[in-house]
């Protein structure tokens, strides 16, 4: 090698050796310091807990525009998770309906929609965009919502039973009768569908024994197609307290799935929409029955809530 | 021998040239060109009016939630020795500048929960002592 590519080198490794010093500096001992910072760049825990921040805020000032101004540049994913599991907490937490309406409100405007949302966000006068549940087969005079009660954690007034009213078969429903066209002039009147949280009966119960579980009631509520409906707040109550669970917040559950915790010895009754109403009384987590060899495992249950028949239907059904 | 001293000098100075000019370019990228990335940075760095924002919505949700541990945790952020400091101090401040009663009243209250309080701001409590 001669002399000059060797200055050369060592030139090379010179230049090598000053830029790793000088990175060493500027990247360890004296790296830049941010300190005038925005929400964007906390971590994710931090910027999570400030989307919660700013929905509480939103609850409490009810400026929709302050709050998109605090979640501006956040990442929509982090808004919707942290909006979404502050609604469900919530929602499990027995928060008040104004509460969890504020958030429904805030979520929506942030583009995140979730089936707990619907109870608060639409009254029962009106239905969500894209209900879950099937039209009734009974033509109706008004749009009926079947389900999204409004939420209400306190007491309320117990809700009548419903007295079904025999419908119309519809017409060509049978091919052995040929349908006689009514006149223009005397429509048969419509008669309105009881609605479906007013028609929902215990539909089946099965104890569920798997080991390594704790015993929990699921409840599963279902249209009159057995497909699950999302929204509708399930109530399980015992000697002393009451505890509520919306359907639809375990999606990979299905749409009509709700469970609760259930300790042995306790009597539990299971009721749908306000408080008062229930359906299942006197349930109680049993010991499955086993082998003599097998550890004693305490089972679970498994219940199905669906609409009750209507007359017409019960009708057409035997008739045909 | 005398080959050597005339050598030794020329070599010296393409190290040193070197180790400068990398220097040089080390302060330049690490510091300019491409700086450290702060992506997971804690409340304490906010710019002062996130801070206040934050300090004045901690407030708040102590207002709903009533949970003053998790008050106080997020508040250690800002100050871990002395949490309430930052609330007085942006209190006294909003006070100064004329802002939102309601706003002060519950940067107080939180205050008063964490337990302290100065004087200007204790007729914004109400019927707290």
């Amino acid at each position: 090698m001669s002399g000059l590519s060797r200055h050369y080198v060592v030139g090379v490794i010179g230049l090598a050796i000053g830029l790793a010093l000088g990175l060493l500096y500027t990247w360890v001992i004296d790296p830049v310091e941010l300190v005038n910072t925005y929400p964007a760049l906390l971590r994710t825990d931090y910027r999570q807990d400030w989307v919660r921040l700013v929905a509480l805020s939103y609850v409490a000032n009810g400026d929709l525009e302050w709050a998109r101004g605090r979640l501006q540049g956040l990442d929509q994913e982090d808004v919707a998770t942290a909006v979404q599991a502050q609604i469900e907490e919530y929602a499990a937490g027995g928060r008040s309906a104004d509460t969890l309406r504020s958030l429904a409100t805030l979520a929506e405007a942030m583009g995140v929609h979730t089936p707990a949302m619907w109870v608060y966000l639409y009254p029962p006068t009106s239905s969500p965009p894209a209900a879950p549940i099937a039209p009734s087969r009974t033509p109706t005079s008004t749009p009926t919502p079947t389900s999204l009660p409004l939420a209400s954690p306190e007491p309320t007034v117990p809700v009548p039973e419903p007295t079904p009213i025999p419908t119309p078969t519809p017409l060509g429903s049978s091919p052995l009768v040929t349908p006689t066209p009514a006149p223009m002039s005397t429509p048969p009147p419509p008669t309105p569908t009881p609605p479906l949280l007013a028609r929902l009966h215990l539909a089946g119960q099965e104890q569920i024994c798997e080991p390594g579980q704790r015993p929990h009631l699921e409840v599963v509520v279902t249209d009159e197609r057995g497909r699950g409906v999302s929204g509708v707040e399930v109530w399980l109550m015992w000697s002393g307290g009451a505890d509520r669970a919306v359907t639809g917040l375990k999606p990979q559950r299905g749409a009509g799935y709700a469970d609760f915790n259930a300790e042995p010895g306790a009597s539990y009754e299971l009721g749908v929409g306000e408080l008062g109403m229930p359906l299942v009384t006197d349930l109680q987590v049993r010991p499955c029955v086993q082998d003599e060899a097998e550890e004693p495992l305490v089972g679970s249950w498994r219940i199905v809530l669906g609409p009750r028949p209507l007359e017409g239907e019960l009708e057409g059904e035997s008739g045909s | 021998m005398d080959e050597q001293v005339r050598r030794f000098p020329k070599w010296t100075t393409f190290c040193v040239g070197g180790v400068v000019i990398g220097l040089a370019l080390g302060l330049a990228v690490g510091w300019w060109l491409w700086p450290v990335q702060y992506t997971n940075t804690a409340p304490d760095v906010l710019r002062q009016d996130y801070r206040d924002d934050y300090m004045t919505m901690v407030a708040t949700a102590y207002e709903i939630e009533n949970d003053l541990q998790l008050a106080r945790a997020r508040l250690e952020l800002l100050d871990p020795d002395v949490p309430s400091a930052p609330v007085t101090d942006l209190a006294e401040r909003l006070i100064e500048a004329g802002g939102s009663a309601a706003d002060i009243a519950r940067l107080q209250r939180l205050a008063w929960a964490l337990g302290a309080l100065t004087p200007t701001v204790t007729p914004y409590l109400g019927d707290q002592p």
